[in-house]
């Protein structure tokens, strides 16, 4: 459980971010995971400089990423494609403030937004056990996919990144709590 | 006459241990439980290195694999990144009866791993990780990983104290 909530975690930390505030960096960016599982008293924590991220993807092999571009293709069963999520992100973005999608069943409430230069992802169970609470800045999506055709620019997303502050992901359910966030402490 | 072999005497064991010590010492310290033995082995690096270049190369190189090599210049960036980062704590994991902290600090990553009765200390240069680690090709020579213990001079690069109280540590000097 734990490795897989640090895995999810730390794919979710390259890719997405959003700031608390919008203060201009004044030093070295770092990313921050932190995983609890009290149950099990188990307490995880990585701190990476974002400059090492970005050094890791400008070397991965070409098969994998070539000049910081990921190439995804097609996707699920529904052959959802990154060009078709690039027109839908451009049809969005041009909306300015909305609810994009809201759900609510018995068991959750899923919430899909934008707010300012923000994009919403909030799902909370009613009792309030779980919830996730994804927040990601326009500026880094928009670098996502500045990229060509199936590709996504990753290192673009990256480079947006060292420039946000604050709290990217927040994970809460009855077993662990997961909080990625980026800083300029180490 | 007698003076000369006097000054001979004297001058060739301290041009020895000069070099010696210019080149660098590994000592490796074993400490036996209870009273047991201790063993103290000093291994010059200039006589390792040599040793090493008189072994065939096929029994010195180690081969990584297709895949070690494809990942090889992420490891060179990743360390080289690192190396100019700012120091601090990389990864912490804490759970029951197990503490591992891996820190890193100026040139040096530190491991730490507390596992009850048994603690396993390891300092690593970044530089010397990038000495040993193939710039081209995909493999790892021996003599090469005895140079570049070089960039480990006065680190006493693994410590463990054993659970059964033996203790076993690598310092070069």
């Amino acid at each position: 459980m734990r490795v897989r909530t640090l895995g999810l975690a730390g794919a979710l930390a390259l890719v997405v971010a959003a700031p608390v505030r919008s203060e201009a960096p004044r030093g070295r960016a770092w990313v921050h995971v932190r995983v609890d599982e009290p149950n099990r008293q188990s307490k995880v924590s990585v701190n990476l400089p974002i400059s090492v991220v970005d050094a890791a993807l400008q070397a991965a092999p070409e098969d994998i990423m070539s000049n910081g571009h990921i190439h995804l293709g097609r996707m699920g069963k529904h052959e959802l494609s990154v060009s078709d999520l690039r027109k839908a992100w451009n049809e969005m973005k041009a909306t300015g403030d909305a609810e994009f999608a809201t759900v609510e069943d018995e068991d959750q409430k899923v919430r899909i937004a934008r707010a300012g230069n923000l994009m919403l992802i909030h799902v909370e169970k009613p009792n309030g056990t779980e919830s996730v609470r994804v927040e990601v800045p326009i500026e880094v999506v928009d670098a996502l996919f500045s990229g060509q055709g199936e590709e996504l620019n990753l290192r673009a997303g990256i480079a947006e990144l060292q420039k946000r502050r604050g709290d990217i992901v927040r994970v809460h359910d009855d077993h662990s709590t997961v909080r990625i966030w980026i800083d300029e402490g180490n | 006459m007698l003076k000369m072999v006097l000054i001979g005497a004297v001058a060739v064991p301290a041009i020895a241990a000069g070099s010696v010590a210019a080149t660098g010492v590994v000592v490796v310290d074993v400490k036996e439980p209870r009273g047991g033995h201790h063993f103290v082995v000093p291994v010059p690096l200039a006589l390792a290195q040599v040793a090493a270049a008189f072994v065939p190369e096929n029994k010195t190189r180690l081969h990584l694999g297709r895949d070690a090599e494809r990942y090889l210049p992420v490891a060179r960036q990743v360390l080289a990144a690192l190396a100019e980062a700012d120091d601090g704590e990389l990864v912490r994991v804490e759970e029951p009866g197990q503490k591992v902290t891996i820190r890193k600090e100026g040139d040096m990553v530190r491991v730490s791993v507390d596992d009850g009765d048994e603690h396993v200390k390891v300092q690593v240069p970044i530089s010397l990780a990038l000495a040993v680690l193939p710039s081209a090709g995909s493999q790892v020579s021996a003599s090469q990983a005895v140079f570049a213990l070089q960039h480990a001079r006065l680190t006493e690069v693994v410590n463990v104290q054993g659970r059964d109280g033996e203790q076993v540590s690598v310092t070069v000097y």
